[in-house]
């Protein structure tokens, strides 16, 4: 793996969750938006909306569980089909105004 | 009486296998600040190899398929190549966590033998030394984690942090992977042991464990697939989902029929933690010690049952307790750390429990 810079490293966004200047009210709610019963994430990165995560699930995803999380900006759900018929694959978009530094959660500390 | 399993292609609790944890001794090169056995270069009590080999072909029949050993540091007993070997002998996987500051030569004869091995890191340079007391322990694990990946071995890394050292995951992820590790295994520190002596160490808040949680999955993103980062830490509602896991356990409690008493070992405690004392405990290694579940020196086929019949119940109302709380739970759970904590609140309270209440009948199932 090619060394990284650190201009790079402070940009990722293991580095902006990791070093507390997003305030711990702003990390609670990003972790209460991401975790949503009976999907296991596979995929959580930046996006042009804050975060995006691909969630995978063998039952028919509850739209409604996902809609009652706050700050929904993107929702896509693909069924695999004859790949596998069980699964889906749910894209979703998160709001996430403290990682593009339009919001009071930067700098607490 | 032999046991039985009419379940081994089941979980057993929240593990991928039915795990061995082996603390052969408590004599360690290092006296880590956070260390949960409070191991040290002056902790001298180790086992004697007779009665570990001798419980091996039990521990085998039982179900156990991996034995994990861990310390102290496991390269300071004497006897770990015929250990080793022994396990090996018997069917087991052999995997070992250690502090990696051993010579290249006592390191080498020992991990060709292994099927896995896991140095452990407590955060970058300063926070690690810190904790290990010794200025050059970074430099040296480093060192040696880099040794033994170009020689072809899966290494992975089993990071420990306290709170104030989660903001040096990402650069120490990248640092280990860059060395080669193949696996991050990260964890909260335990409260436990040592640690709990630490002025310094703040506890982790429900928002410093979603901290953690939410930098592992960023992780696991940016470092690609070729290298799995695991955190052992999980959301509450989605171990309730899969609490299948400890339908052996919990079978008589739910269905009122099942017997355990010829049920698999494995089946029923996962992990299995032997101490360097010889205490056979459930889970954790600062499990109460009302849960033993035997002694290494007088294990037999015959205590194991007894174990099953007499004194399981305890067990099963403590697991089934720690589940229910998780029904409603919100936010992240270390499981094992929550289970190792409730033995200490519930130890007293199940002793009053049992000398009037009939076995497996404890609330929460």
């Amino acid at each position: 793996m090619p060394k990284l810079t650190s201009k790079v490293l402070s940009q990722r966004l293991s580095t902006r969750l990791a070093n507390f200047n997003l305030a711990d009210d702003v990390i609670n709610k990003l972790a209460t938006r991401v975790l949503i019963d009976g999907l296991d994430i596979r995929r959580f990165d930046i996006c042009i909306y804050g975060i995006c995560i691909d969630y995978y699930t063998d039952r028919i995803p509850k739209l409604d569980g996902i809609f009652s999380k706050v700050d929904v900006a993107r929702l896509e759900i693909f069924p695999y089909g004859i790949i596998d018929w069980d699964r889906f694959l749910i894209r979703v978009g998160y709001s996430v105004d403290e990682l593009e530094g339009r919001a009071g959660g930067l700098g607490r500390r | 009486m032999s046991a039985t399993s009419t379940q081994t292609e089941m979980r057993s609790g929240f593990l991928p296998d039915r795990i061995v944890h082996l603390h052969p001794t408590r004599l360690c090169n290092l006296a880590c600040l956070h260390c949960y056995s409070e191991s040290g270069p002056r902790q001298k009590t180790a086992l004697d190899l007779d009665p570990l080999q001798q419980a091996l072909p039990l521990l085998k029949a039982e179900g156990y398929n991996q034995i994990s050993l861990s310390g102290g540091e496991p390269l300071m007993y004497p006897p770990l190549l015929p250990l080793v070997d022994g396990a090996h002998a018997n069917g087991f996987r052999v995997t070992m966590i250690t502090n990696g500051l051993f010579t290249p030569k006592r390191m080498d004869e020992v991990v060709s033998r292994l099927d896995g091995i896991a140095i452990s890191f407590d955060g970058l340079a300063p926070a690690h030394n810190h904790l290990r007391g010794r200025a050059d322990a970074f430099e040296r694990s480093s060192a040696t984690l880099a040794r033994l990946a170009d020689g072809g071995q899966p290494v992975a890394a089993a990071i420990s942090l306290t709170r104030d050292a989660i903001p040096d995951l990402p650069e120490l992820a990248d640092h280990l992977v860059g060395l080669g590790a193949k696996a991050l295994q990260v964890r909260p520190v335990a409260l436990a042991g040592r640690a709990r002596t630490m002025t310094e160490m703040p506890v982790y808040s429900a928002a410093d464990q979603a901290r953690l949680y939410l930098v592992v999955l960023a992780l696991q993103e940016e470092l690609g697939d070729q290298v799995r980062v695991h955190c052992d830490l999980a959301p509450a509602r989605s171990l309730w989902q899969q609490r299948d896991a400890y339908a052996a356990l919990l079978a008589n409690c739910v269905q009122g029929t099942a017997d355990q008493t010829n049920q698999m070992l494995a089946d029923l405690v996962n992990p299995l933690v032997i101490t360097e004392t010889g205490s056979l405990k459930p889970i954790a290694y600062d499990f109460n010690s009302h849960f033993d579940v035997a002694s290494l020196e007088t294990l037999s086929s015959e205590q194991l049952a007894h174990y099953k019949q007499q004194n399981l119940a305890d067990l099963q109302a403590l697991i089934g307790r720690a589940l229910a709380q998780l029904q409603g739970k919100q936010g992240l759970v270390d499981w094992f750390d929550y289970c190792a904590r409730l033995s200490e609140e519930n130890s007293g309270q199940q002793s009053r429990m049992n000398s009037g209440a009939k076995p497996g009948t404890g609330d929460g199932h």
